[in-house]
């Protein structure tokens, strides 16, 4: 599954950067987040609690970020698994400057396996991206705030 | 003494179904023991991985857990799966019940855990963490033969589980004088069989008399006893299978699975009751699948149609591992693939692979169908090709009457037939004649009409035991009450084909008893003679035979001992109206419970003659059946939405002699619906990492009601010379005819637009692309709506 896509943030590039870097800001982005730990530099271990259509369940992985070239691009890599099955993604995330904004482009590719594939494939790509755009809103709101 | 066949032949209702109906049957999931305890299971969500570690510790300390086990802590209890097929160098593929190193197929157990509920079983499950290392899956069994494809089984240098040749008479010649040769690959899908009860295992073990009790929801519950009594190394005498109602098989419960020896072994192990009731999912992704074919068929002809030689070669998905029969099924495809017409040179090479997906094995009709697939289209080819009415092409090449029993190239002796006359009938029924007039009328006017015929032979009664893996034959034991009441005990073990009726219609006749008179016993392997199962349309024709000859035992005692009494000849004696009495003076007589309490009171006997009443009799069937047909789809195609709409279906089916039409119709239809379901709906589709996609029936599409527009069955009746009832077998025979009609039907429909083969399921937008590529090329006809009004779709 190919993921890619922008979200524009009412930030400046330093600002979100710092966000997206800091952990603890980072978990009360992260939809379903019940627990985030910092295990090294840029690596984290998460607890995630997901649902898509009638499959939902705790997923627990690692979030590790790389290539940081501050404040302009980062790759992350996600990998997660639960009962529902297992979540593994790779993301190339770039940050524009536009005036005042942000604009935050991101394009990678995710799998999935076990339960979440076999019955929610159908709306695994759409689910995705509504909790990409529900992570960029929370961003948006911390920004704000 | 003569048998009068007052019942059989007759349409009795069946015995099984007040019970059913009423909800009064009992599944395996129906059973409740004092202290039972439930086992869920944690399963691979990968296609192909090491396994790097389980942690159990937190499932282990959950409230309600009474263990969990993983490969590891079994490795010294316990045996393997079981395959019972055998091949020339066929390749070992051993699994371990639940997986150790490496996981091949999502769904693959890794680790089970058992817990005083169901629920608190299924949510320890989740706290079992597995780490894993994945692996590159395979997936695509074409690119699982490539040079440089990850091996699933690293003992070995590629994914070929074997290679098998078979051929007959002088191919190369055949070839050589053809004036042309028609070359198709056809795609016979994979299908999940989705019995209407999934399956369920209950165990109980009892160490004072040393029994383990496994109910299971089988199909070969002396078979499994067998297994089971291997895989944990105990003697058989310990283990007791009972198979209660099974809510269908089809093929996906005629084996030994991890679950049923796991579930056993548990009961032994921890000394509580065990029970495990698949969910749909896990009957998905850990049930046996079907089909899964890719075939290349070439045939040779002649300008007039005559074909002089087939080549066929078979790529068959076994997946990752051997289930009971996997590898034996595409040979079955091998041996039927000159379906009813006299091809006297053939050349078959199957090769099997292994793929990161869930076994195949018998799905009703087992390698029959593809066989008859493969066939049935390709003649329509040769049809199309030389613009020969398809009919004409079929009966230019059916062997004659008198040329039975008919040796094939493949070496099958087809026992008895006359495929003329079924096609005859067929083509009568369904006015073959005005169909294709009203095809021509109707494209005139832009809409497509199609019309699909296939002449199917099958080969069934499996099956002589020099031909079968463990045994062919069939027992039963008839065993007569001192009250004059009869038991048929019977080997086969049916799961919703109605022997309780068909056999006690056979019993009745014999002894001149009402049906009422006899209850028919199956399924517990304590109770009745070792038996075989019922499986490849088998119970009627080798198991019937067996209950037929037992009973023709204890007529002839009966006969004797009443003989004695009334001073009269036994062989002048008839048996009817519960009565026994001299032909020709029916005054003289005996009540049939009577000349029973005879037996057992042991006052009147002749001399010497043993007291009691029961007989058994284990039959060996000589050879197999080979139930033959002719069946006409007629569908209409809308060209600018692509759906199909099966206006008509026409079965004539022959299984030799019925012993109940209403269960034959039954079979007849069951079989064709399941057909429809594979022409036009289902599919199992696994992605690029070997994850099920059709995980559920929300995405696996099988017919409904709404699909199937009313069956016009009709039957010829030619005996098999094979069992002294001269039946043949139905069970499977219509997804073994209709597949290709129906997509003869298509593939007819749209010959105007050029096409000549599409691969299943025919979804609306497969044929919609053939339609839109057709008319792009240009110089194709439009078309006009089909059928407005019409009620019958499929989707």
């Amino acid at each position: 599954m190919k993921l890619q896509g922008s979200y524009t943030l009412p930030a400046k590039r330093e600002a979100v950067w710092q966000l997206l870097n800091d952990p603890k800001r980072l978990a009360a982005c992260l939809p379903g987040c019940e627990q985030l730990d910092v295990v090294g530099s840029d690596h984290y271990l998460v607890r995630l609690k997901l649902g898509l259509a009638a499959i939902s369940g705790s997923f627990s992985g690692s979030v590790r970020l790389s290539d940081k070239k501050p404040p302009d691009s980062f790759r992350m890599n996600v990998e997660g698994r639960g009962a529902a099955g297992f979540v593994q993604g790779e993301a190339n995330i770039e940050l524009v400057s536009d005036g005042d904004q942000t604009v935050v482009r991101y394009s990678g590719v995710a799998s999935v396996g076990g339960l979440l594939a076999s019955v929610g494939n159908r709306m695994m790509e759409l689910a995705a991206r509504r909790t990409l755009e529900q992570f960029f809103a929370n961003v948006a709101s911390q920004l704000r705030a | 003494m003569a048998t009068a066949t007052r019942y059989i032949g007759r349409p009795l209702k069946r015995k099984e179904d007040p019970r059913l109906i009423q909800g009064l049957a009992h599944y395996v999931d129906d059973l409740r023991l004092p202290e039972m305890h439930y086992v869920a299971f944690v399963r691979s969500p990968h296609a192909h991985a090491r396994i790097r570690s389980i942690d159990t510790t937190r499932a282990q300390t959950a409230p309600g857990v009474l263990a969990v086990l993983t490969g590891q802590d079994l490795d010294k209890a316990m045996g393997v799966i079981p395959c019972a097929a055998q091949l020339p160098e066929m390749k070992l593929a051993l699994r371990p019940p639940l997986a150790k190193e490496r996981v091949l197929f999502v769904g693959e157990p890794v680790a089970l855990v058992v817990a005083a509920d169901r629920y608190t079983a299924r949510d320890a499950a989740e706290l079992v963490e597995v780490e894993y290392e994945p692996l590159t899956p395979v997936v695509d069994p074409e690119k699982a033969l490539a040079k440089g494809a990850p091996v699933l089984h690293p003992q070995y240098s590629d994914n070929v589980a074997y290679r098998w040749e078979l051929e007959g008479g002088d191919v190369k010649a055949a070839f050589a004088k053809a004036d042309k040769v028609i070359r198709q690959r056809m795609v016979n899908q994979r299908l999940i069989p989705v019995a209407m009860e999934p399956r369920a295992v209950v165990a109980d073990y009892q160490p004072g008399e040393n029994q383990l009790t496994v109910w299971s929801s089988t199909q070969i519950p002396h078979l499994l006893r067998t297994q089971i009594a291997a895989v944990l190394g105990v003697p058989e005498y310990v283990v007791h299978v009972i198979a209660p109602e099974v809510g269908g098989g089809f093929g996906s419960k005629l084996n030994v699975y991890a679950e049923e020896v796991l579930v056993a072994h548990l009961a032994m192990r921890l000394g509580k009751p065990m029970k495990w009731t698949e969910s749909r999912r896990e009957n998905f992704q850990a049930t046996i699948h079907g089909r899964d074919q890719i075939a290349t068929m070439e045939l040779a002809v002649r300008r007039d149609g005559t074909i002089l030689g087939l080549r066929c070669r078979i790529l068959a998905d076994l997946g990752a591992y051997y289930q009971l029969l996997t590898p034996l099924i595409p040979t079955l495809t091998g041996l039927m693939i000159c379906g009813c017409y006299k091809i006297p040179a053939v050349r078959v090479e199957i090769t099997g692979v292994f793929t990161n997906k869930m076994a195949t094995d018998a799905y009703r009709g087992a390698g029959r169908p593809e066989a008859t697939y493969f066939i049935e289209r390709a003649m329509d080819l040769v049809a199309a090709e030389l613009k020969k009415d398809p009919a004409e092409i079929r009966r230019k090449n059916f062997p004659q009457p008198k040329e039975f029993p008919y040796a094939t190239p493949t070496g099958l002796i087809y026992d008895s037939a006359n495929y003329q006359k079924s096609l005859d009938a067929a083509l009568k029924k369904s006015n073959y004649r005005k169909l294709r007039a009203q095809q021509a009328k109707l494209r005139r006017q832009g809409r497509y009409l199609g019309i699909g015929l296939s002449t199917y032979v099958e080969i069934c009664a499996m099956g002589p035991s020099s031909a079968m893996p463990a045994g062919g034959w069939e027992s039963a034991t008839v065993r007569v009450e001192p009250t004059g009441k009869v038991n048929v005990l019977t080997g086969a073990s049916p799961h919703g084909q109605g022997q309780e009726t068909s056999f006690a219609q056979i019993a009745a006749d014999l002894l001149g008893l009402e049906p009422d008179d006899i209850r028919v016993v199956h399924g517990d392997t304590a109770v009745v003679p070792y038996g075989i199962g019922t499986f490849g349309s088998r119970a009627t024709a080798v198991g019937g035979t067996a209950v037929y000859t037992a009973l023709t035992k204890v007529r002839d005692k009966l006969a004797a001992i009443a003989g004695h009494i009334l001073q009269e000849d036994p062989k002048r004696l008839v048996f009817r109206d519960r009565k026994i009495f001299l032909k020709s003076n029916p005054a003289k007589s005996l009540a049939f419970a009577e000349a029973v309490s005879a037996a057992y009171v042991a006052k009147t006997l002749p001399p010497g003659m043993e007291p009691g009443l029961e007989a058994t009799h284990f039959f060996e069937p000589s050879n197999f059946t080979f139930p033959f047909g002719a069946h006409v789809a007629v569908v209409e195609v809308d060209a600018e939405t692509g759906e199909v709409h099966l206006l008509r279906y026409v079965a004539v089916d022959d299984c030799g002699r019925v012993i109940n039409p209403l269960l034959v119709d039954g079979q007849v239809h069951g079989g064709i619906v399941q057909s429809l379901g594979q022409a036009f709906l289902e599919e199992a589709v696994y992605d690029e990492n070997g994850q099920l996609l059709t995980g559920e029936l929300t995405d696996y599409a099988i017919p409904r009601a709404w699909d199937v527009p009313r069956l016009e069955t009709a039957r010829t009746v030619t005996p098999s010379p094979v069992n002294p009832l001269g039946v043949k077998g139905v069970g499977e025979a219509g997804t073994i005819g209709a597949t290709p009609a129906l997509i003869n039907a298509v593939v007819d429909a749209l010959a105007p637009f050029g096409v000549r083969h599409l691969d299943m399921p025919a979804r609306r937008e497969r044929i919609w692309q053939l339609i839109r590529r057709a008319r792009q090329a240009g110089s194709r006809p439009t078309a006009r709506r089909a059928g407005a009004g019409r009620d019958r779709r499929v989707r």
